[in-house]
């Protein structure tokens, strides 16, 4: 005992035990109370005794040290405290943890007036004070003339976020720590954002840590609330900085304000003399206060209104550990949601627990759930289990009407015409057919996690009233979002006049149980419909692309040399250093015309002993993008290059994409070279990869490539070279589709444009080349070498893709369709029998219908993912659609980041570099493939639709007719798609004639039978002929190319 | 016994002074105290931030101890009991229970059980959520002293399954509460009763962490540690108490006086000493308290007083091997080498008789009590004792009484 402190013994025995965090053993000794300290709790003690006590059991006061802190007493305790919460873990291990707070009193209050604080504020190791953020001459106001520093509390930052960001107003902002640590748990999303704004320059937004500073730090009171704690010590921050700052010896001193929602807030506010500010008031006082409010959310102002109303529209929602216990036990499941493309009263999601999604019907079963949330939902009984729609149902049409005003009155949440449109459904689910059979339908019993993000949509003129066009009267109007599966939002504004006809940013607040619609607010105005920067930037906002001009610490990074930057002369030079000198070989590249960010060159010469050297050379990118630094960080975000028609959004900045690191022509270039021995018959002999230096000898387009390799008079070694190269990729090529590759496909066109105006001029439908498929083969080859090697290397880390094998359930349908239809089967239950029932999926005198299934058998497809190696087991490393066993992405690293961490790791693979801590770290890898996977679908996506509106902008004013063929029946249309234009087009019946012509569904024939106003029959597969006009919709505002009916061929 | 407390350096005389002042009427104790007094002491929470409840307690003779309590979710086991099942699990309980209760009280009990049961959602327990350890310094912690001590310290607060029926969450869920009693000075007195008091002390002042969540969920807390709770309620203390938890103390007795609280050097005189476990629980009907009697593990007769509002209730007794027994004994000057001038008659006697009376002497100083003469006492301790001493202690006003009203007292942190 003797040699043991205390504190030692007991440490180890309460840490050891419990596993819990025990402050005892962290004990400073200096801290031990002294003997005063221990006499007054005694005292306090002993006052608190019984009158009886002392008879038998005497508790006095000895000479004992206490162990005890004790804050009102120990004079070395005032710059201490503790926080006391309690911490549960995912594990479900609930924990008392107990922080101790050290005051300080050297936290600058960073206003450039205030000279004391410059003194004393802490130093960096080199001895540098960070600078102060707040302006000496804050922005003044009618109300505070001299000038004014705000301090949001946390409902202000919850709920005017899109407010604080504007550029017009809300400079000098002081952030407490108080409110940001709150802010982070009320939601992350909107802490990043504020965390964002901090680090902007110009915003002039601080950060002040009041919970570490003496001076402004408050304890909390026996029975005080967290929430009334934390605005107390709000007010005391502002406070302490009115008082503070009226130290200095400044002429005008700045006003420091409490911007705040909270009526007793600011009521106490007003009792302790601390200038407080109702948020809405302050924006009134503001220039451009219309706009302005407008962007402040709808839930608070609701609270007044919530009082008087009880009636809900929704089912509640269940509370957080009911929904976990039952997700454990496996009575809920929990998944995202997905709303049908077709009918927005239809969502599906898909849980572990079963084969197919499950199938969410009505509105009360989604019960507010929106597009992308992560949902809890309940299995209903099976006599309410019902078959997926065959119906269109869409909300503009069926909800046209509503008045947004008077949306808390109707009755039930479900309007009679939805009630209907459901109806009519359920009667069909009778067929035997895999469409017709009932599905397990699930209601939504609770959201884990929000996805909601900003959505681009356009004001429905039909909720703007007429006096709302004139006047500046707020009202509620709904937005209608692009996105289609997003439902309706309600929003407030006094603008709604002008926000007619323009393409606007919103924003859902929240979406209570008795409001039909989510409510929303105002963000921002993209300008008026149909002008090309608005619709390219709503594409660009819809899915997430990250579009701003590159920051300045990113353009940092690049070479300080700019374009003169060159392959050093001397071989001797850092830059050589392990570099294979490949200038001597005949290499080109072959590309789209106009490609400028050349990623990608080859060679081939034959060797003495018959077989061929092949190599292929990639842009040796990680050489100029360094691990970790701003420009890597900027391109892991971005993930890819966004390819829009008329714009292309870079991953790394132009300086590098198109002209460092992109293998021009006649200029000398880093590579990294992957070269093999192939045999004539093009089997790999051999495969080595080094960095290199190159010089392409020409820079082909497809076209050219092909010209010169089909013009025999050509023999010069380089076009023989490439002749080599054919012959070689075809050979690749069967030996790919022998082994079970797919060929699929998806429409895809071309907009010409006109060269002056870049106004779309024509559509074409893409060539495909031999050269095309040269190039092609030769990358897969690349890629899979590579991921080979370094899956060799790194098998924990290794960067691959994946591409799954689609569950036998997706063909059910579309080998159904094709059987009764066409008498095709569809064999599907490996990938080589799958390429080869697509390849006998042909219709005479149609070569189209080939396509068409391929189209169809794609859309049945997973995705193809990256993926960490370490994270699958070596079976699930397939990729199915290339049918190689393992594959990665090398072989584009200009416009991909997956294949710039393959580079690096092949790097690392051949010794040619270190492995950089952040391309070896698996937890990172996993983060970043998250996240590329992501962008990489939503590029495509920003693609297409990007294609899909150019598309219906050349077509504006004509009337074109066209082919198409039908692709999907509903028992009130079908979709058709015209491979002219690459769309895809919805033909209603109403559409067809006036009254509606009566039909007749056959589920399982896939035909539908027209009678009365129209007589036609239309069935799955058909050629028909359509007239494709591009449409305004006056009700909608919204215009899009509409398909009419001409006739079934 | 003996090797939880040093060694006393006391000669047979002296013992057999302090044996003969204690057996006065009234006890005339060295330290002046009387018969029923405690030393004093001083006693404090809440000394462990990290810890759901913590107290210290130091006797005046330097003894301290510190007690921490963590409290752990603990996922129970076999959630899905049947009701048969649920009957097999209890049979072992039963069975003891028969053993010291005629067959038709046992099948009453039983009947009760079930009741209460099925009225209190079935709130069950098991003597597995209390994990106690006791250390001593210098001393290993399987030392036989060392579990000795802490099996009366759990057993005192297992026996009425009062506290582990508070550590039940749901049916699928309860508290795990570790007790961590610690003696930080070296064991100067039989240390039981300090760390009974101070484990005491500690468990008024835990507090759990407020449940959130409903029915059998996953359970889920409040994160504010200022909403906890005390798992011994203090809402209406101090007027009406509720119950808190069991005390054991240290009693001894020497001739006829029963001594509270004894020191080290009256115990080592002790005729025989026990450890009394007294709890207390919230007011019941009279036919439960007689049938809480009944589960009493103890080695003596049990009764049990049913107060005006609370009920304190005989938890367990125990015989502690005292010191005592294990003196050397006083040497009458009868037989005394040293003492040979005043006891023998004539000094040119022979060798023989001499021999002779010394062998009676040894004789007697072994089996008659000699006055004035230490001898080591024997024998277990009387039946009219024992009652006494649970008398004094459950009696309304008495000494268990009162110990729990002067801990009440302390303020909890």
């Amino acid at each position: 005992m003797q040699g043991r402190s205390l504190s030692e013994v007991a440490s180890n025995r309460f840490v050891s035990k419990a596993e819990l965090n025990v402050n005892f053993g962290g004990m400073r000794t200096d801290q031990c109370g002294p003997l005063t300290a221990a006499t007054a709790i005694l005292d306090t003690l002993n006052s608190k005794l019984p009158k009886n006590f002392n008879s038998s059991t005497v508790i006095e006061t000895s000479t004992m040290t206490s162990l005890k802190r004790s804050v009102n007493t120990d004079p070395l305790s005032s710059n201490l405290s503790s926080k006391v919460y309690v911490r549960s873990t995912k594990s479900g291990k609930v924990q008392k943890i107990v922080r101790e707070v050290y005051l300080r009193q050297d936290i600058p209050c960073s206003s450039r007036l205030c000279s004391n604080c410059l003194a004393s504020a802490p130093r960096s190791a080199a001895g540098v004070v960070s600078p102060f953020v707040l302006s000496d001459r804050p922005a003044g106001t009618k109300a505070y003339p001299q000038g004014h520093y705000l301090v949001p509390d946390t409902n202000a930052l919850l709920n005017a976020m899109d407010l604080f960001e504007q550029g017009s107003a809300f400079f000098d902002v002081i952030i407490l720590q108080t409110v940001l640590e709150e802010l982070r748990n009320r939601s992350l999303p909107l802490y990043n954002r504020l965390i964002g704004l901090t680090k902007s320059q110009e915003k002039r937004f601080y950060v002040f840590f009041n919970e570490f500073r003496l001076e402004t730090y408050v304890n909390r009171e026996q029975d005080e609330s967290i929430n009334d704690r934390n605005d107390r010590a709000v007010r005391r921050a502002v406070k302490w900085y009115n008082d503070h700052l009226g130290q200095t010896k400044s002429k005008s001193i700045p006003v420091t304000v409490m911007l705040s929602d909270d009526r007793g807030n600011l009521e106490k506010a007003k009792q302790e003399n601390v200038p407080g500010i109702r948020l809405r008031d302050y924006v009134s006082g503001l220039k451009d206060a219309e706009r302005l409010l407008d962007m402040i959310a709808e839930s608070q102002e609701r609270v007044t209104s919530k009082e008087k109303k009880t009636e809900f529209f929704y089912p509640e929602y269940f509370s957080l550990s009911k929904m976990m216990t039952g997700v454990k036990s496996g009575m809920l499941h929990q998944g995202m949601f997905n709303v049908s493309p077709y009918n927005y009263l239809e969502g599906s999601i898909k849980v572990p627990a079963f084969p197919k999604p499950l199938i969410i019907l009505g509105r009360d079963n989604i019960n507010r759930s929106v597009d992308g949330d992560v949902v809890v939902v309940e299995v209903l009984p099976q006599d309410q289990w019902k078959a997926p729609s065959t119906k269109i149902i869409e909300e503009e049409a069926i909800t046209k009407n509503e008045n947004a005003d008077n949306d808390e009155g109707a009755v039930d949440v479900v309007t009679e015409k939805e009630r209907r449109a459901l109806q009519e459904e359920v009667k069909k689910t009778q067929g035997q057919t895999t469409e017709g059979r009932p599905q397990p339908t699930a209601k939504v019993v609770g959201v884990i996690k929000r996805n909601w993000r900003q959505y681009v949509g356009h004001v429905d003129p039909s909720s703007v009233s007429q006096t709302a066009r004139q006047g500046r009267k707020q009202e509620s109007v709904f937005l209608i979002p692009m996105d289609k599966k997003i439902p309706k939002i309600r929003i407030r504004t006094r603008q709604a006049g002008e926000l007619l006809g323009n393409r606007i940013l919103v924003t859902i607040d929240s979406w209570d149980r008795e409001s039909r619609h989510p409510v929303g607010h105002f963000v921002r105005s993209l300008g008026e419909l149909e002008t090309k920067a608005a619709e390219t930037e709503a594409l660009l906002l819809e899915y997430d692309v990250q579009y701003r001009p590159f920051p300045k610490t990113v353009l940092d990074c690049l070479p300080k040399e700019g374009h003169d930057w060159k392959v050093p002369a001397s071989t001797d030079d850092p830059g050589w250093k392990d570099r294979e000198d490949l200038r001597g070989l005949l290499i080109c590249s072959i590309d789209p015309v106009g490609c400028q960010d050349i990623d990608d060159a080859l060679h081939a010469k034959p060797l003495p002993n018959g077989n061929y050297e092949v190599g292929v050379h990639i842009a040796d990118v990680s050489h100029f993008v360094k691990p970790a630094n701003a420009m890597d960080m900027e391109a892991s975000i971005r993930g890819t290059t966004v390819y829009l028609v008329d714009k292309r959004i870079d991953m790394l900045p132009m300086l590098l994409g198109t002209d460092l690191c992109s293998l021009k022509p006649y200029v000398e270039r880093y590579a990294f070279s992957v070269l093999w021995e192939l045999s004539p018959s093009a089997d790999i002999v051999d495969v080595r990869f080094t960095k290199s230096v190159i010089k392409s000898r020409e820079a082909f387009s497809y076209e050219q490539a092909q010209l010169r390799i089909d013009d025999a008079s050509q023999q010069d070694d380089l076009t023989n070279g490439m002749r080599t190269l054919l012959m070689l990729s075809k050979k690749l090529k069967q030996k790919r589709m022998d082994a079970g590759a797919l060929s699929l496909s998806s429409p895809e066109v071309k907009v010409q444009m006109e060269s002056e105006t870049s106004d779309p001029i024509d559509v074409k439908t893409k060539e495909l080349l031999d050269t095309n498929s040269l190039v092609e083969e030769f990358m897969l080859l690349a890629n899979i070498s590579v991921a080979r090697k370094i899956y060799e290397v790194f098998p924990q880390t290794a960067i691959l893709r994946r591409h799954g094998a689609p569950p036998k359930t997706n063909f059910d349908e579309l080998a159904n369709q094709l059987k009764v239809k066409r008498g095709l089967e569809l064999r599907f239950d490996s990938s080589k029998a799958l390429a080869d029932s697509l390849d006998a999926c042909v219709a005479e005198g149609e070569p189209f219908f080939n396509t068409l299934v391929r189209i169809m058998a794609t859309r049945c497809m997973m995705s193809a993912e990256y993926f960490c190696a370490g994270t699958q087991s070596f079976p699930e490393f397939r990729h199915y659609g290339l049918a190689s066993e393992i594959y990665t992405h090398f072989t584009s690293p200009i416009r991909r980041y997956a294949d710039l961490v393959a580079h690096r790791q092949l790097a690392a693979a051949i010794g040619y570099e270190a492995m950089h801590p952040a391309v070896r770290a698996r937890g990172r890898l996993e983060a970043v493939c998250k996240n590329i996977n992501v962008r990489h679908r939503n590029a495509q996506l920003a693609g297409r639709a990007s294609v899909a509106y150019y598309v219906g902008q050349s077509l504006k004013g004509r009337v074109a007719e066209e082919d198409a063929f039908v692709m999907r029946i509903f028992s009130n249309g079908f979709v058709v798609l015209v491979p002219r234009f690459g769309i895809e087009g919805l033909i209603r019946l109403r559409d067809l004639a006036e009254p509606e012509p009566e039909s007749v569904f056959d589920a399982e024939e896939y035909v539908l039978r027209l009678s009365g106003s129209y007589e036609t029959s239309v069935e799955l597969f058909q050629k028909v002929r359509v007239r494709i006009r591009d449409v305004k919709d006056e009700a909608t505002g919204k215009r899009g190319a509409k398909m009419e009916l001409v006739r079934a061929v | 016994m003996a090797s939880t407390s040093q060694h006393l350096l006391l000669s047979p005389a002296e013992l057999a002074y302090l044996h003969s002042t204690l057996s006065l009427t009234p006890p005339l104790r060295p330290d002046g105290r009387t018969a029923t007094q405690f030393r004093p002491l001083t006693a404090e929470t809440g000394i462990l931030p990290g810890t759901n409840g913590s107290a210290r307690v130091c006797f005046a003779d330097g003894t301290e101890a510190v007690v921490g309590v963590k409290a752990e979710v603990e996922k129970t086991a076999n959630t899905s009991i049947t009701s048969e099942q649920d009957q097999a699990s209890r049979q072992p309980k039963q069975r003891r229970r028969k053993q010291q209760a005629k067959d038709q009280e046992a099948a009453k009990a039983e009947e009760e059980e079930d009741e209460a049961e099925d009225g209190d959602a079935e709130r069950r327990s098991e003597d597995e959520w209390l994990e106690l350890s006791v250390e001593i310094p210098g001393y290993r912690d399987d030392d036989s002293g060392t579990v000795f001590l802490s099996t009366m310290l759990s057993e005192a607060l297992l026996a009425d399954g009062e506290l582990t029926k508070k550590l039940w969450i749901n049916r699928r869920f309860h508290w795990k509460l570790y007790l961590d009693i610690i003696l930080i000075s070296p064991p100067l007195s039989y240390p039981l009763p300090l760390l009974s008091l101070t484990t005491h002390l500690a468990l008024l002042s835990t507090r759990l962490p407020r449940l959130k969540s409903e029915g059998d969920e996953d359970p889920m807390f409040d994160d504010d540690w200022a909403s906890s709770q005390f798992i011994y309620s203090r809402a209406s203390r101090p007027s009406t108490n509720t119950s808190r938890p069991p005390i054991t103390l240290l009693v001894m007795a020497v001739g006829e006086n029963v001594i509270f609280d004894p020191s080290k050097e009256e115990l080592a005189v002790a005729d025989c000493a026990l450890a009394v476990s007294v709890g207390e629980s919230e007011v019941e009907s009279e036919a439960e308290t007689d049938d809480a009697a009944m589960d009493v593990d103890a080695a003596a007769a049990a009764t049990a007083e049913v107060k005006a509002r609370t009920t304190l209730r005989l938890l367990s007794v125990r015989t502690i091997d005292p010191p005592s027994r294990l003196t050397a004994p006083g040497v009458p000057n009868a037989v005394n080498a040293a003492a040979w001038g005043q006891q023998g008659g004539g000094g040119g006697s022979s060798a023989a008789p001499v021999a002779a009376k010394e062998t009676t002497g040894l004789r007697a100083a072994e089996t008659g009590s000699v006055e004035g003469v230490w001898k080591a006492p024997r024998g277990g301790s009387k039946i009219a004792i024992i009652s006494t001493i649970v008398e004094k202690i459950l009696q309304k006003g008495g000494v268990a009484e009162e110990v729990l009203e002067g801990l009440d007292g302390v303020e909890l942190a």
